[in-house]
């Protein structure tokens, strides 16, 4: 796949540049419904042969048949709706079944001890699926550091383990099979597939880190 | 929302006042279908003492909203029309007797319910058969706590789940459609 046009910190190796790219075009996908320009981006891109290329491909492919109106009706119908959308993309919904409960607590909690803040003019809580794929950008990139976080939270995969880890497959998976999803039915497939990807990467991390003389308990 | 205007004539008795200090009073005492060709204020009638003005005409406006409040007032002993005024002067004419009587309520204003000429019956009758909405009074009641139902709410709300204005004017096919 094409990398988006975003300029990273020249430190940072690439493969992480590009997970964050990644997180970042999820994160504006969800957060707004995209306009001409991005759409016709999106259908600049191309993929390999893997799943998350096909995914890609598929993505290119819709974004250059959507329009634009469409693609805002149908991100209205999913996640604004009259009372409420079709989905309701917020960790505290899916993990507990109501909305600004204690998953958004301890996220919060976890955001003021990383010094990260809500945006002025942003109303969701931080538990967005957006809001989330945001700061799992700038983790990736180092923008922001999770390593003051304790109890199995600490760095970029204790922050995923415990904030996405519980409810993202199923958030996407809902998506994909929404009433209204046309064109978020091809952002849920790159959604669904790349979040498996980060999700096993991170517990062979995790496993590398066990092998390799971490404690044994 | 549908509403019609209709005019009408507004006739004014003012009787000799019962006593020295008192002055006359211009009260609306009959209403005319029918405008005649006079300026407003114009002396009509003298009987005696007994002074009938013409008050001018003025507008009933109906409501699609408020048919039920006008089929109340036909359905009444006597069908009629309040008239309110400031002095001399005409302020709202309406067929609704909840406005009408909510007029009332102020002792500063003259307000007077009057006979409804039969031609305007005919036209609020009309009016009704065009536009009510027949809406059922429901009664809430406290339902118990049953715990079979989740209170969860659904994960994906499907299309049948969705808000639609089903009740109400509101929810009618627009009129002059199809």
């Amino acid at each position: 796949m094409t990398a988006s046009t975003a300029q990273a910190a020249p430190a940072r190796p690439e493969h992480e540049v590009l997970r964050s790219q990644q997180w970042g075009l999820l994160a504006s996908l969800l957060v707004a419904a995209p306009d001409r320009d991005t759409l016709d981006l999106l259908a600049g891109l191309t993929g390999d042969e893997t799943a998350l290329g096909q995914a890609y491909a598929v993505l290119a492919r819709t974004a250059a048949e959507a329009d634009a109106e469409d693609v805002a009706r149908e991100f209205f119908e999913l996640f604004v709706g009259v009372g409420r959308g079709e989905l309701l993309p917020f960790a505290s919904f899916y993990i507990t079944g109501f909305l600004n409960e204690r998953p958004l607590a301890d996220l919060r909690h976890d955001l003021q001890l990383m010094g990260v803040e809500r945006a002025a003019g942003r109303f969701e809580p931080e538990d967005h699926i957006a809001s989330l794929s945001e700061i799992m950008a700038g983790l990736a990139v180092g923008d922001f550091d999770a390593s003051v976080l304790g109890c199995g939270a600490a760095g970029e995969a204790g922050f995923f383990a415990r904030h996405l880890a519980p409810w993202v497959g199923q958030f996407f998976d809902d998506l994909a099979v929404a009433p209204s999803a046309r064109f978020y039915r091809a952002v849920a497939e790159v959604g669904r597939i790349f979040t498996d990807i980060e999700m096993r990467a991170f517990e062979l991390e995790a496993a590398a880190h066990r092998g390799s003389g971490g404690r044994t308990v | 929302m549908p509403r019609e205007v209709l005019r009408l004539a507004v006739l004014g008795v003012s009787h000799p006042p019962a006593n020295v200090w008192a002055r006359r009073v211009v009260r609306p005492a009959a209403l005319m279908a029918e405008i005649p060709p006079l300026e407003r204020g114009a002396l009509m009638t003298e009987q005696g003492e007994v002074r009938t003005y013409y008050m001018g005409d003025h507008a009933v406006v109906l409501h699609s909203g408020e048919t039920s409040h006008y089929i109340d007032n036909l359905r009444a002993a006597r069908p009629s029309l309040w008239v309110s005024c400031d002095g001399d002067t005409v302020r709202l004419v309406t067929a609704d007797p909840y406005e009408g009587e909510a007029m009332a309520s102020d002792p500063e204003r003259i307000v007077e319910a009057l006979a409804m000429p039969p031609a305007v019956a005919a036209r609020i009758e009309a009016f009704i058969a065009a536009h009510h909405v027949e809406e059922v009074f429901h009664k809430r009641k406290r339902v118990p706590v049953n715990m079979d139902h989740d209170p969860r709410a659904k994960r994906i709300l499907t299309d049948g789940e969705k808000w639609v204005q089903s009740r109400g004017k509101a929810g009618l096919p627009p009129k002059g459609g199809e």
